[in-house]
């Protein structure tokens, strides 16, 4: 074989092997340190009964952008709920959000589709006017649509999904639990609702 | 970390992310067709390439305002740009040497 | 054993007639892929249609539904694409017919029927209660992986069948690097399909796992497919040399591993993830399209030593155009847009869906009309495809050119709206519902939403061309297939 060690099949059989090991490896070890941080109740996306509190956006000059951050107690619908029963209040809402094919018009956390406005911080969104309006605003907007959809003078409203009063206040408690995440600064230079202290 | 970006900065950074891809496609090509043909003018463009690469890089990193490790990034890209069709080249001449004899 | 490695495998003697059970079964599978094609096409113009014309259909079809359909039937048809190019090479590559080709008919037709219930389910029930057994009977409500919860483990049946026909007609015939490859991967893209099937609350947790299968399928294991695909390919059709091809699928596999897995990391930058994966996938991002980019000293080699000669310029065509297509949908559209900086910017918007239409086109679905062009020469009796065909070849050059300008009007048109969406929206108007819906109404997003249309029934008329060409291409035709000079490798 006149051909040199470093363009041999042998050598790029070996080479393709430890490469696909060595990054799945590494791949392995971030995972783990990852899932931890996003675990509920982790260092970046709080527990499920932060819908007991107020969350509010505020800046930190150390990393240049908005962060959330979690205040007083502040119950949603006037309610304060027990951490097994927040789960389930916010797990309920995230299977509505699925079975609801929510994603295929917006956005959740930037991923999903672009006809329709970013979830991420709908519970800020300064849409709902003022903190007093905001819950009341929001059930009425999912139980029906076709009447109380925000459009802004698009056209673009959302359909009549079915929604029931029980599944639109988990909706509400999942949108307020993942307004909560500390998502880097995503979506950039938000303004919340005006806040009232 | 990102940092908030003027609307032109924001244009010329996709603009000169293009042109990074695009230039390092060129400088490949010519890079390639010059050690083929040993054609001088297309060894000249591909120079020329690879320079409109590094400016691009300039304006991406004045654009993005990148700084600390960010500037290693650029680096590195930049570096493996030049390296890596050189690279390919020499291994599509060791993967035939055998049966070109 | 391996004798493969011995390669007698190149110039076997012509069995290959396109009349073996595996080649027959790739024929349904790449009817089934266009039939999903065209409903691709078909939703995609709804949906395009739906943002200037907002009521279409409202409550009745809405867009959600749409496109839900329009993004399913794409990934579905290209899977049952790369299904019916494997099963076409694998007797070839074995040296055997296919092991439990019985089961592999019923399997198709197994497969098929399922997809049809599912779209079935999505058009007419749409949606459900906020209760489990949505997800398990209707949809799971996550793009890309909608497929309800008992659809999904009929997949990964369906795949187990059918990497045991794989594998199993290798092991009964024989191994080879590219089998090696093509088997490994296999495991690898069934495994991470399991990823995407399990529910939790925390849409963080949801996410992270969902990339897992989203970008390690088209941004790892899908690229390797098409790699063993192309290796096989290269040796059939150009006579290529089997040791330098092998040699050359793994110096891809390390590079695009090397670079596709950590590159994951630019999926996780706003999602409630840790900060460093801003750096990590800036990182693999800046150096994803330098093998794409030195791919290019490649083809200039090969072409410079063997020119560009082929039997089935359809097919040719449709390679170079994946070729392109591959660079400027993955190479410079993702790198425009992929790190952090400049992603906090347009993360969620238009942005997305002008690389998306560009890269999956241009790197996924010009490769299996091009494996399509092959399989069909054969199947209609080894034929002649070069120049001079009936007509000058009008329908294969003009469904191959409305489609790429097609594709490629779409997705510019998309870059423009992306492009004056995230300028209102982010950077001026400070990301609310309001700054959304006043950057959707800017002329300059609307234009580009009328000029994506244009485009878009230029791609439907394109793919009609395309459906009308591969059904009709090489029927009458009486010479055989061109005889090349064998290619010295």
């Amino acid at each position: 074989m006149s051909q040199p060690w470093w363009s041999s099949e042998a050598m790029w059989r070996k080479c393709a092997i430890w490469v696909t090991a060595v990054m799945v490896v590494v791949l392995m070890g971030l995972t783990f340190d990852t899932v931890r941080q996003i675990t509920a109740g982790g260092e970046r996306v709080p527990g499920y009964d932060v819908i007991n509190k107020k969350i509010f956006y505020e800046y930190d000059a150390d990393r240049g952008y908005q962060v959330p951050r979690i205040g007083e107690d502040a119950p949603l619908f006037g309610q304060t709920l027990t951490a097994a029963d927040a789960e389930a209040l916010v797990e309920k809402g995230k299977l509505t959000t699925q079975a609801k094919n929510c994603m295929n018009c917006h956005t959740l956390l930037g991923n999903g589709s672009y006809f329709a406005p970013d979830l991420t911080k709908s519970w800020l969104d300064p849409a709902w006017i003022n903190e007093g309006l905001r819950e009341e605003l929001m059930l009425n907007f999912l139980q029906d649509p076709m009447n109380n959809a925000r459009t802004f003078g698009t056209g673009r409203r959302m359909p009549d999904l079915n929604i029931t009063d029980e599944e639109a206040r988990a909706v509400v408690a999942f949108l307020k639990w993942m307004s909560s995440i500390d998502t880097n600064g995503f979506p950039r230079g938000f303004t919340p609702l005006k806040q009232e202290d | 970390m990102p940092e908030a970006m003027s609307l032109q900065d924001m244009f010329v950074g996709t603009l000169a992310g293009a042109a990074i891809v695009v230039m390092g496609a060129f400088y490949a090509l010519f890079y390639a067709l010059a050690k083929m043909h040993r054609h001088r003018v297309a060894h000249a463009t591909a120079l020329a390439s690879y320079a409109g690469l590094v400016v691009a890089t300039y304006f991406l990193v004045d654009a993005l305002k990148l700084h600390g490790i960010w500037l290693w990034v650029a680096a590195v890209m930049v570096a493996g740009y030049f390296l890596a069709p050189r690279a390919i080249w020499q291994l599509c001449v060791g993967t035939h040497e055998e049966s070109a004899t | 054993m391996s004798e493969a490695a011995a390669n007698p495998i190149d110039r076997a003697e012509e069995t290959d007639d396109g009349n073996r059970p595996g080649q027959k079964l790739a024929l349904y599978y790449f009817s089934a892929a266009m039939v999903l094609f065209a409903a691709q096409i078909l939703f995609g113009l709804i949906i395009g249609l739906q943002y200037l014309y907002p009521d279409l259909l409202y409550n009745v079809l809405d867009f959600s539904v749409a496109r839900m359909v329009h993004i399913n039937a794409m990934i579905v048809w290209l899977l049952m694409g790369f299904i019916g190019c494997i099963y076409w090479l694998v007797e070839d590559e074995a040296g055997r017919d296919l092991v439990g080709a019985k089961l592999a008919f019923v399997n198709f037709w197994i497969l098929t029927g399922a997809v049809a219930v599912v779209v079935a389910v999505y058009l007419f029930v749409q949606i459900g209660p906020g209760e489990l057994r949505s997800i398990w009977l209707i949809n799971e409500g996550r793009e890309y992986i909608e497929a309800p919860r008992w659809a999904d483990i009929g997949i990964v049946v369906c795949v187990l069948i059918f990497f045991y026909n794989v594998a199993a007609t290798f092991t009964k015939g024989r191994w080879s690097g590219i089998s090696g490859v093509l088997v490994l991967d296999l495991i690898a893209l069934a495994a991470l399909y399991l990823a995407g099937m399990y529910f939790t609350p925390n849409i963080s947790v949801d996410q992270h796992w969902w990339w897992w299968v989203v970008h390690l399928w088209v941004e790892a294991t899908w690229e390797v497919l098409v790699g063993c695909i192309m290796a096989w390919g290269l040796i059939r059709t150009l006579g290529a040399n089997r040791r330098i091809v092998t040699t050359w699928l793994y110096i891809e596999v390390a590079m695009m591993f090397g670079s596709g897995i950590l590159g994951l990391g630019h999926h996780y930058f706003w999602i409630g993830t840790p900060e460093y994966w801003l750096t990590i996938g800036g990182f693999f991002s800046a150096l994803e399209p330098i093998p794409l980019v030195a791919m290019v000293v490649h083809a200039v080699y090969d072409a410079g030593r063997h020119g560009f000669k082929s039997s089935n310029h359809p097919a040719l065509a449709w390679l170079i155009a994946h070729a392109f297509g591959n660079f400027f949908g993955a190479g410079v559209w993702g790198f425009m847009h992929t790190l952090p900086q400049i992603n906090l910017y347009t993360h969620g918007t238009q942005w997305t869906a002008s690389h998306g239409h560009l890269a999956f086109f241009g790197a996924y679905a010009t490769i299996v009309i091009a494996i399509i062009y092959l399989a069909i020469q054969k199947a209609r009796g080894d034929v002649w495809m070069s120049g001079a065909l009936p007509g000058n070849g009008f329908a294969w050059k003009w469904s191959l050119a409305l489609l790429n300008i097609g594709v490629l009007g779409m997705t510019v048109a998309l870059l423009i709206s992306g492009y004056e969406q995230s300028f209102v929206e982010r950077a001026l108007e400070g990301s609310t519902w309001s700054a959304y819906f006043e950057a959707q109404q800017t002329p300059w997003f609307v234009q580009g939403m009328q000029w994506r249309m244009v485009f878009g029934w230029i791609t439907a008329a394109g793919l009609a061309l395309l459906l009308w060409d591969l059904a009709t291409i090489g029927r009458r035709e009486t010479r055989p297939v061109q005889v090349l000079n064998p290619v010295p490798a």
